[in-house]
C-alpha cells in the first residue's frame, strides 16, 4: 500500500464511515468503524486501498483458468481450492470442480477438516487429490490452541479413507502437520498422529508433510491492525526439524511417505540484511538485444 | 526424504569447466583483453588518396550514442590508415572491382598472419577499415548525399531528435551461405562465378553486370590465398616447434589450411577452419565486426562432418576442442576498439549460432552435434561468441530441455535465447505470402528458416532481411494524434542548445478534444501511423540508396544466393530475399497509452481530452491524480485481459499492415514488421514527451513485445499469453498461417521475462520451469530471453518498489511479487540468497 499511496486523501473524504485517516505513518483505517462497503478502493486513484479477494461467478472463473491449462496440463499441475476453508463453500468448490475435470484439469482440495461430512461429500467426487490438515492430535490440547476438539476432523479424515475405497475418486490423500513451536512441536504429537495414520489410515496416506512454523503472515496482521499471538515466536532450527521427522518415520508407518518443509532458522545474525538506500542503484535491469 | 523448500539456494556465478590446458591458456589470455600483446583491434587501409574515406557512417545511422562521433571516426581512421599500394590500372577498374581487389590485397598481402600458442584454428586481424576505393568524383557526390540540409545524415537525424525512432542501411545482420561454401569449396564457387560470367553477352561484360561478376570473381580467391598464407606460417611454426604433439597439430593445420576453404571440407576439423576463414572475412567486407552476421543451423550442416570425423576416429573431446578454438576466434570481435579499454567484452555483437529446431516433416533435429555445441557453451560460459539461439518446438526432446534449463539456471538466465518454432514459422510463411515469394518460402522448406543477430528470423543463404535498420517508435502516431500532427516537446539540441521550431510535421488532424467518441480518436490515430510508417520508409531511402550506389560488398555477395544469379550486389538488393525490417518500438507503451485514453476519456469520462493534454504538456507534474489514475486504473497489455489484449492486436495490425505497403525504391526491398527494441526504449525514453499511459518524459518505454515495466501483474503465464495473443494467437478455424498459429510478425518479436534464480533451484522446479517453456510454444510469441535476479537487485528492489513491481520471486509453495510481501519475508529472501547454509 505504502508503494502505491499518492496521498491524495480521496479515500478520506469519500469514506461514508469516516474510518479512515491520513496521518504520518501514511493511511490508517478504523476497522472498527470500517463496513467493507468498498468505496475507497473504488475511488482510490492509484489503486493503492483495495480490497482483498475478488468475487468470481462459475462461468468466469473457468473461463480465467481456462487460459492457462496448457500450462497445468504440461506441468502435470492443477488447481488447488485452498483457504481461508474451501468447504465452507461446498457447492461451489463441487461445481467448479466438476467444471474442471471435464476440462482434464487435476483437482486438489486443500482443507481442515472441521465442517459437516455432508459438505464434505458434495466435494470428494470431484477431487483427485485431499491435502489434509492434521495439527494435534491431543483433543484437550487441540481445543485449547483453535477453540475446538478434534474429534470430528479425525472422524471426517476416516470418512475420506473409506470413501476413497469405495470410489475412484479422491485418488490420493496427503496428510500435514503444522509444526509450531511450543505447541504441535512435541514428539508426542507427532508420534500420536504417526500411530493414528498406521491404526486408522492404513496404506491410505501417500504423503505426510510436516510444515515448518514460518511468520510470513505477520505482515499481514500487521496491515490488519491485528495482534498474532505467535508474532514472537522464532523459526524452527533444521536440526529440530530432522529430529521430529525421524519421529514421524519411527512411528509405525512407511517411513518414505514423510518429508518436510518451510522456512528454518538462520545460523549467522542478521547484520547483512540491511538496508541499501545509501547503496548506489542498479540501474541495468534488461539485457540488451542486438 | 525429500529435498526441503528451504534449504538454501545460492546462484553463483557461472565459471568455466572442464578446460583442457590449451582451451584454458586461450580463454585467459583472451579475457586479459587490453594488457594482451596480440589483438585484433582494427587496422586502417587506404589507397592513399586526399579524398579517400574509410568510416561509413550510414551504418551507425541506428546508433544513436554515436551521432555525436561520426566526423571523428571518419577523419581519426582515415588519420591512422596505411596506404596500400594499388594496381598499375585501379583507376580504371569500376567501384566493386576495386573494392574487391582492394579488400583482398588487404587481407592476403598486408595484413599480418598469427597463429597463437596451442591454436587449432587459423584466422584473425579480420577487424579493419578499408578504403571505399572512390574517386574524387564519387567521394564528392556521395559526401554532397550525405551532407547538408537535404543530407541523409540531416533527414536521419532529424527522425531521430523528434522521437521517431532511427533508420539505416545497416551491415551485417545477414546468415551467408556458409552450408554451400563449405561443400563445394570457394573453388566450386569461383567456377560457378566465371560460367555466369562467360553467358552474359559482350555488351552485358562491359556493362555494370559484368562489372559485378569481374569483382566477386576477384575476391572468391581471397580465402583461398589467405588460408596458403596461414599455411605456409604453420608449417614454418612446425619446423620451430619442438614439442612433438604441438608440431604434429601443426603439420596438420598446414594440410587443412592448404586445402580448405579452396577445396570442399571433408572432415570435422577442415570443416571448422573453413568455415571460420570464409566468416570472418564477411566481417572484413563489410569493415562491420560481428553484429548479426549470423551462422545458421551450425549443428545441422557441420553434422555429416561431425559423423565422418567420428567414425573415422576423432574423439568427440578433440572434435569440442576444435570448436572451442572456434569459439574463442569469434570472440575477438570485441577487440575492434580494444585500445580504448575493454568494454567492448561486455556486450553483444551477436554472431549467432542457431541449435536443435524441426526439420521436415516436423521431425526434431537435435543430434550429438547438437549437444557437443551445447557442451562447449557450458564449460566456456561465461562467454558471449557466437551467441546461441535454441529453437523450441512442440515436440522437443526432454533431454534438450534438461540441459538448456541446467544451462540457464546456473548462468543467470544466459547464455541462450530461445526461438520457438511453430509461431516463427507461421511469421515466415506470413512473409511468403505478403511478398509473393512462395516459391522461396514454403511448407517444404520454412522449417530451415534461422534466426539473425538474436532472434530475427530469416532463411539462410539467400536472405537478407535488414532486420535492425529501421525502428519507428510506434508510441509517436498517439503524440501526433493529440497534438494534431504536431510534436508536443521541443527539442533542444543537448550539446548546441539548439531548438528546432515546432512545425506541422504530420497530417493536420486539428484539436483533438474534438474528437467525439473513441471510434473517431482510433480513425486519427490510425492516420497518423500511417504517416510515421511512410516517414520512417521514406528516411530509410535516403540511406539505402547512398548504400546501394557507393558501399558494394562483393565478397559478401558471393555468399548470398541472388547476387551472382543477378549479377547484381547484396548492397542493391541482389539477394533472393531482400527485405527491410521495420521494427516496431515502445508497443505497449502505445497501447497502454491508447487504453489509458479510451478508459479515461471515453469510456469512464474521469477527464477530458483537453485534460490529459495539459497533464502531458506538464510531463504529469501537478497532476499526481490523473497520473495515478492512468497508471493503475486504466487496464493494459500483459495481464491477460482479453479486452485490453484486443486492443494490442488492432495496434499490431494497423501498424505491420502499413509496413508491407513499403518497398525501397533505390533496391527493390520489401519492407517487413518486426519487433526487436534493442536498446532504443532506454534512450528514446529520454526524447519522446510524457504519455497517456502515465509515463513521464525520461522513463524507459516498453521494451520490444513486452509488457510495460509494472504492468504484467498477473505473473508470467499472463504476461505469456498477452504476447501470444498481440502476435495473433491460433486461428479458431484451424487455418492459420502455419497450422493454426498466426504470427503478424516474419521477424519474430523479442520478449524478455524476468524470474528469480530460486524458482529454478531444484529438480521439481525445473520440471515446473520447462513446463512452461512448453507453454510458451503453445500460446506465446517467437522468443524468449530470461533474465535471472541477483540479490543486490532484490535489495535495490526494497529501496525502490516502485521500479520493481513485476519481480516474482519463490517464497515457500508459492510465488509471490516481491514488492507485494511484508519487509521482513523480503529479508529473509534475500538472506536466502546471500547466505549458503542455514
Amino acid at each position: 500500500m505504502e508503494s502505491r499511496c499518492i496521498g491524495c486523501r480521496t479515500c478520506v473524504e469519500v469514506c461514508p464511515e469516516k474510518a479512515i485517516s491520513f496521518t504520518e505513518e501514511g493511511i490508517k483505517i478504523e476497522r472498527k468503524l470500517c463496513t467493507n462497503c468498498g468505496i475507497c478502493s473504488e475511488e482510490c486513484p492509484s489503486t493503492a486501498m483495495e480490497l482483498l479477494g475478488t468475487i468470481w461467478d462459475l462461468d468466469n472463473l473457468v473461463k480465467e483458468i481456462e487460459k492457462d491449462s496448457i500450462y497445468f496440463k504440461k506441468s502435470s499441475g492443477g488447481i488447488t481450492a485452498s483457504g481461508g476453508e474451501p468447504v465452507v463453500q461446498a457447492d461451489f468448490v463441487a461445481a467448479f470442480f466438476k467444471r474442471l475435470k471435464e476440462m482434464g484439469i487435476h483437482t486438489a482440495l486443500d482443507t481442515c477438516g472441521f465442517y459437516t461430512q455432508k459438505a464434505l461429500d458434495k466435494i470428494l467426487p470431484y477431487s483427485d487429490l485431499v491435502l489434509y490438515d492434521l495439527k494435534e492430535i491431543d483433543p484437550v490440547k487441540h481445543n485449547n490452541f483453535t477453540g475446538n476438539s478434534n474429534e470430528l476432523i479425525l472422524n471426517n479424515l476416516i470418512h475420506i479413507y473409506d470413501y476413497m475405497k469405495k470410489h475412484d475418486n479422491p485418488r490420493d490423500l496427503w496428510i500435514r502437520t503444522p509444526v509450531i513451536p511450543g505447541v504441535t512441536e512435541t514428539e508426542e504429537n507427532i508420534s500420536g498422529i504417526g500411530t493414528f495414520i498406521a491404526t486408522h489410515l492404513k496404506n491410505g496416506v501417500a504423503k505426510w508433510e510436516l510444515c515448518s512454523f514460518n511468520n510470513l503472515c505477520s505482515d499481514k496482521y500487521l496491515r490488519l491492525g491485528l495482534d498474532w499471538a505467535f508474532k514472537d515466536s522464532l523459526l524452527l532450527t533444521k536440526d529440530r526439524m530432522e529430529e521430529l521427522t525421524d519421529i514421524a518415520m519411527n512411528s509405525g508407518i512407511d517411513p518414505d511417505i514423510v518429508s518436510w518443509s518451510g522456512p528454518v532458522k538462520f545460523e549467522k545474525d542478521d547484520s547483512d540484511v540491511e538496508s541499501s538506500k545509501s547503496k548506489p542503484r542498479i540501474t541495468k535491469i534488461c539485457s540488451v538485444a542486438i | 526424504m525429500q529435498p526441503n523448500a528451504a534449504e538454501s539456494f545460492q546462484p553463483k556465478l557461472k565459471e568455466p569447466k572442464n578446460l583442457s590446458p590449451r582451451i584454458k591458456w586461450l580463454r585467459d589470455y583472451y579475457f586479459e583483453g587490453s594488457e594482451r600483446l596480440w589483438n585484433n583491434d582494427y587496422t586502417a587501409w587506404t589507397t592513399g588518396t586526399p579524398w579517400d574515406i574509410l568510416f561509413d557512417e550510414m551504418t551507425f545511422y541506428i546508433v544513436p550514442e554515436l551521432y555525436t562521433f561520426m566526423q571523428t571516426f571518419r577523419s581519426s581512421i582515415y588519420q591512422a590508415a596505411r596506404p596500400v599500394k594499388l594496381d598499375k590500372d585501379f583507376w580504371s577498374w569500376s567501384l566493386p572491382e576495386r573494392k574487391a581487389w582492394f579488400l583482398k590485397e588487404v587481407m592476403v598481402n598486408y595484413v599480418p598472419q598469427e597463429i597463437l600458442p596451442g591454436d587449432l584454428i587459423a584466422g584473425a586481424r579480420f577487424n579493419v577499415q578499408t578504403s571505399m576505393c572512390w574517386t574524387e568524383e564519387e567521394a564528392k557526390k556521395r559526401d554532397g548525399l550525405i551532407y547538408g540540409k537535404k543530407g541523409a545524415r540531416t533527414k536521419m537525424k532529424w527522425f531521430h531528435d523528434h522521437g521517431y525512432g532511427n533508420s539505416g542501411a545497416t551491415s551485417g545482420h545477414v546468415i551467408p551461405g556458409y552450408e554451400k561454401a563449405l561443400k563445394i569449396g570457394w573453388k566450386g564457387m569461383h567456377a560457378g562465378l566465371k560460367a555466369r560470367y562467360n553467358l552474359l553477352s559482350a555488351k552485358e561484360q562491359e556493362g555494370p553486370r559484368g562489372d559485378q561478376l569481374r569483382a566477386m570473381l576477384t575476391v572468391s580467391t581471397m580465402p583461398g590465398d589467405l588460408a596458403e598464407k596461414y599455411a605456409n606460417l604453420s608449417t614454418k611454426l612446425a619446423a620451430e616447434e619442438t614439442d612433438f604433439e604441438r608440431k604434429t597439430e601443426l603439420v596438420h593445420m598446414a594440410g587443412n589450411l592448404k586445402k580448405v576453404p579452396w577445396e570442399p571440407a571433408k572432415n570435422f576439423w577442415e570443416a571448422v577452419q573453413s568455415l571460420w576463414l570464409t566468416h570472418m572475412l564477411v566481417m572484413s567486407d563489410e569493415n562491420y565486426p560481428g553484429p548479426g552476421v549470423s551462422f545458421g543451423r551450425i549443428d545441422q550442416y557441420l553434422l555429416p562432418y561431425w559423423e565422418y570425423s567420428l567414425s573415422n576416429g576423432m574423439d568427440r573431446e578433440f572434435g569440442k576442442e576444435i570448436l572451442k578454438c572456434f569459439w574463442v576466434h569469434a570472440n575477438t570481435v570485441y577487440d575492434a576498439m580494444i585500445n580504448v579499454g575493454n568494454n567492448g567484452i561486455t556486450s553483444g555483437y551477436g554472431q549467432l549460432i542457431t541449435l536443435s529446431g524441426i526439420g521436415k516433416d516436423g521431425k526434431d533435429m537435435t543430434n550429438d552435434l547438437t549437444y557437443a555445441i551445447l557442451e562447449v557453451i557450458d564449460e566456456l560460459s561465461p562467454i558471449l561468441e557466437p551467441k546461441p539461439n535454441v529453437r523450441l518446438h512442440r515436440n522437443s526432446p526432454e533431454d534438450l530441455l534438461d540441459k538448456v534449463v541446467d544451462s540457464i539456471s546456473s548462468s543467470q538466465g544466459s547464455p541462450f535465447l530461445l526461438n520457438f518454432d511453430e509461431r516463427s514459422m507461421a511469421g515466415m510463411m506470413r512473409e511468403a505470402k505478403r511478398a509473393g515469394c512462395t516459391d522461396l518460402i514454403n511448407e517444404d522448406n520454412v522449417y530451415d528458416y534461422a534466426p539473425v543477430g538474436c532472434l530475427e528470423n530469416t532463411m539462410a543463404g539467400n536472405d537478407r532481411s535488414g532486420t535492425v535498420d529501421n525502428n519507428l517508435n510506434l508510441l509517436k502516431a498517439v503524440e501526433l494524434t493529440l497534438t494534431g500532427g504536431r510534436d508536443m516537446v521541443e527539442f533542444i539540441d543537448p550539446i548546441t542548445g539548439k531548438k528546432d521550431k515546432i512545425r506541422q510535421d504530420g497530417p493536420e488532424t486539428g484539436d483533438a478534444g474534438k474528437l467525439k467518441t473513441w471510434g473517431e480518436f482510433w480513425r486519427v490515430y490510425e492516420e497518423h501511423t500511417r504517416y510515421i510508417v511512410k516517414r520512417c520508409a521514406d528516411t530509410y531511402e535516403a540511406s539505402e540508396s547512398i548504400r546501394a550506389e557507393f558501399c558494394p560488398t562483393p565478397y559478401l555477395s558471393c555468399l548470398v544466393k541472388g547476387c551472382a544469379e543477378k549479377a547484381v550486389d547484396i548492397t542493391r538488393g541482389g539477394a533472393e530475399l531482400s527485405f527491410t525490417t521495420l521494427e516496431g518500438v515502445t508497443f505497449a507503451t502505445t497501447v497502454d497509452s491508447l487504453l489509458a485514453i479510451k478508459y479515461l476519456v471515453y469510456d469512464r469520462k474521469e477527464c477530458t481530452m483537453e485534460e490529459i493534454i495539459e497533464a502531458l504538456e506538464d510531463n504529469w507534474e501537478g497532476h499526481d491524480v490523473l497520473q495515478a489514475k492512468a497508471k493503475f486504473r486504466a487496464p493494459k497489455y500483459g495481464r491477460d485481459d482479453d479486452e485490453a489484449d484486443e486492443l494490442a492486436r488492432k495496434v499490431m495490425d494497423l501498424w505491420s499492415d502499413e509496413a508491407w505497403k513499403y518497398r525501397t525504391k533505390s533496391t527493390d526491398r520489401q519492407f517487413r514488421p518486426g519487433m526487436l527494441s534493442w536498446n532504443y526504449w532506454v534512450g528514446d525514453g529520454y526524447i519522446m514527451a510524457a504519455s497517456a499511459d502515465g509515463r513521464p518524459k525520461g522513463q524507459f518505454l516498453s521494451n520490444a513485445i513486452c509488457p510495460s515495466n509494472g504492468a504484467d501483474i498477473n505473473g508470467p503465464t499472463a504476461n505469456i499469453n498477452s504476447v501470444g495473443k498481440a502476435l495473433g494467437g491460433r486461428a479458431k478455424d484451424g487455418n492459420g498461417d502455419w497450422g493454426d498459429y498466426l504470427n503478424s510478425l516474419p521477424n519474430g518479436a523479442s520478449h524478455t521475462i524476468t524470474l528469480n534464480p530460486v524458482l529454478l533451484r531444484d529438480l521439481d522446479h525445473r520440471e515446473k520451469f520447462k513446463a512452461f517453456l512448453k507453454g510458451y510454444a503453445e500460446n506465446s510469441g517467437t522468443s524468449l530471453q530470461i533474465n535471472m535476479v541477483s540479490a543486490d537487485m532484490l535489495k535495490d528492489a526494497q529501496t525502490y518498489p516502485e521500479d520493481y513491481r513485476t519481480l516474482l520471486i519463490r517464497i515457500t509453495g508459492y510465488n509471490a511479487y516481491f514488492t507485494g510481501i511484508g519487509r521482513e519475508l523480503q529479508d529473509e529472501i534475500i538472506a536466502r540468497e546471500v547466505h549458503s547454509n542455514y
